[in-house]
């Protein structure tokens, strides 16, 4: 008897179906992650630093995945099928970016698992580490489905979507933390600022909010990469 | 055997029902399913649709018959909601905004393109479909068990649709496009990639389709399968409808006309085949000349306006006319292989 192994009736599950029926490509989308994370921790980087590449690594493969994943189905003609769905645009293309942001987290949480169960810092920072991915995941893939429908391929969405997240990167206080007021305000307006100093935090660095902080405005920056994936999703599944 | 995880509907079988499913509601014609008035949709070449009537009634096979890069799938998409008009108007069964649910959920639109989730298999594919169209389990399920075991498909439900050819993609895409039993059915060049069954099959369908009440707009370049189908022909040229009728009203328009062409080895001048007496149209696609005479030219006669190039002749066919001819006759344009420049 021959099974199928799902019936996806949702965006979300067809990407699941889809991912779990790809064996190889799921094996190399989960190791990448481990790949950079497992030496990391098992070095003897300072907080700070690993915190650094682990947000670098988070922020920078939600965008470049989905841009270049969205770019191919759109040349393929699959973005123009999720336009002929009878349901408002803004909630499909929502729907897809999601999924997206899914799958990344799923792809994520062995490294943030390792980083509860071998960090030397408090469990407080938990809650600030999830929703600070999370919320890096959603506008990640935000921003790369909104690049996608700028571009003609997806090497050409890797090579634009990293131009706004390098310097958003510096401006979030990743590379440097920033001591002027000014700086530091303006850091709190991006969602890996959060993600980092849980990072931090839960590293054993000294970061410079609390945990409670790390979790309320990364819960904050959740609310507003949903307002974002949506805004996008629509500009995804309508444009041409 | 093929099973099914969830639930316990009845598996696809091998064997092809006699005709397609369909079961519409009768009542779902009460409404003219499409309204078109003064629809323009321009591309940055300058291509596109302009000023565009058209309406199709339940129960109605419309075929748009253009040539390549005439409009056909430009105004498909416009029909389909895939793109918005730039001007005039357009009503879904009495609804004006395109991005409505209730519209698309009463549209089956096949376009040309083939796109498919790749790694899923067809059946994976068309379940997704199903269920983003609102159909529940045991519906979706029935539905894509006949539409699967009529399509051909029932042997590849379970295969990948990397694994497929182009026309059981086509196929898997009239699967999907039907299993919503929409109330409209837009196709574009949907002969394609299908073998001679494979189109005889879905000439029936499509009429069964349109005898259960629904609307059936077909955009194609293929005279026969518009012939086939019978119902109404919009001829679409460079953007605009320049005629419309029956398959018998535009058929009587080149009734006792002869269809000559003829295979050249390299190309020629057409001045002089023009000048001819009892040549109606001459146009060219490639090293094939077309020619419609009047019933009682002579078509070696004709031959004489080779002047002096009728070394270069490879062959000559005299056939009946068909809807090409008529479209010929009135745009002096052929409508196979003879696009826009």
């Amino acid at each position: 008897m021959i099974r199928f192994p799902v019936l996806p009736a949702s965006i979300w599950q067809r990407e699941l179906a889809e991912l779990v029926q790809r064996p190889r490509a799921l094996a190399v989308k989960m190791l990448f992650p481990l790949a950079v994370a497992v030496p990391l921790l098992h070095s003897s980087a300072p907080g700070f630093y690993a915190a650094m590449a682990l947000t670098m690594l988070l922020s920078t493969m939600a965008p470049l995945g989905a841009g270049a994943v969205l770019a191919r189905e759109r040349a393929s003609g699959l973005l123009l099928r999720y336009r002929l769905l009878p349901a408002p645009p803004g909630r499909v293309g929502m729907e897809r970016v999601l999924a997206g942001a899914g799958v990344d987290l799923l792809q994520v949480a062995p490294v943030l698992t390792m980083i509860m169960v071998g960090g030397r810092g408090e469990a407080a920072w938990w809650p600030g580490l999830w929703l600070g991915a999370a919320a890096t995941l959603v506008a990640g893939n935000a921003l790369g489905a909104l690049v996608s429908t700028v571009t003609r391929s997806p090497g050409e969405v890797m090579l634009i979507v990293l131009l706004p997240v390098l310097p958003a990167l510096y401006l979030a206080g990743v590379f440097t933390p920033f001591t002027s007021p000014l700086m530091q305000a303006v850091t709190r307006l991006f969602p890996f600022a959060y993600l980092h100093e849980a990072l931090v935090g839960a590293l054993g660095g000294a970061a410079t909010v609390t945990p409670g902080q790390a979790a309320a405005g990364a819960a904050l920056h959740l609310l507003v990469a949903l307002v974002l994936a949506r805004l996008a999703g629509y500009r995804l599944v309508e444009a041409s | 055997m093929i099973g099914l995880r969830r639930g316990s509907g009845a598996a696809p079988s091998g064997r092809r029902p006699a005709s397609p499913p369909t079961g519409f509601d009768p009542s779902s014609g009460a409404t003219v399913p499409l309204r078109a008035e003064g629809v323009v949709r321009r591309h940055r070449s300058g291509r596109g649709i302009f000023d565009l009537d058209l309406s199709v009634t339940g129960g109605e096979v419309v075929s748009v018959l253009g040539p390549n890069g005439s409009g056909k799938t430009t105004l498909l998409r416009v029909l389909g909601t895939v793109d918005p008009a730039q001007a005039g108007s357009i009503a879904w069964f009495g609804r004006r905004e395109r991005r409505d649910p209730a519209v698309r959920r009463a549209l089956g639109v096949v376009l040309d393109g083939t796109a498919h989730f790749e790694a899923m298999t067809g059946y994976q594919n068309a379940w997704f479909f199903a269920r983003r169209f609102g159909l529940d389990e045991v519906r979706a399920r029935e539905r894509l068990n006949r539409l699967f075991a009529w399509s051909g498909l029932a042997e590849a439900v379970h295969r990948p649709v990397e694994e497929y050819s182009l026309g059981m993609r086509r196929r898997l895409a009239l699967v999907q496009a039907l299993c919503h039993r929409p109330r409209l059915l837009l196709l574009d060049e949907p002969t394609l990639g299908l073998d001679w069954a494979g189109s005889v099959d879905l000439i029936e369908m499509l009429r069964r389709l349109a005898r259960g009440g629904a609307g059936v707009v077909v955009a194609t370049n293929d005279v026969h399968l518009a012939e086939r189908l019978g119902g109404r022909v919009v001829f679409l040229d460079r953007g605009r409808a320049v005629r419309q009728g029956t398959v018998a009203e535009l058929l009587a328009e080149v009734a006792g006309r002869q269809r000559v062409e003829l295979d050249l080895r390299a190309p020629v001048p057409l001045r002089g085949l023009g000048a001819q007496p009892g040549v109606e149209a001459v146009g060219v696609a490639g090293t094939t000349v077309r020619l419609l005479l009047a019933g009682k030219a002579d078509p070696v006669r004709v031959l004489r306006g080779l002047d002096g190039h009728a070394h270069l002749l490879a062959g000559l066919r005299v056939e009946r006319p068909h809807l090409g001819d008529a479209f010929f006759r009135l745009t002096g344009r052929p409508l196979e292989g003879g696009g826009e420049p």
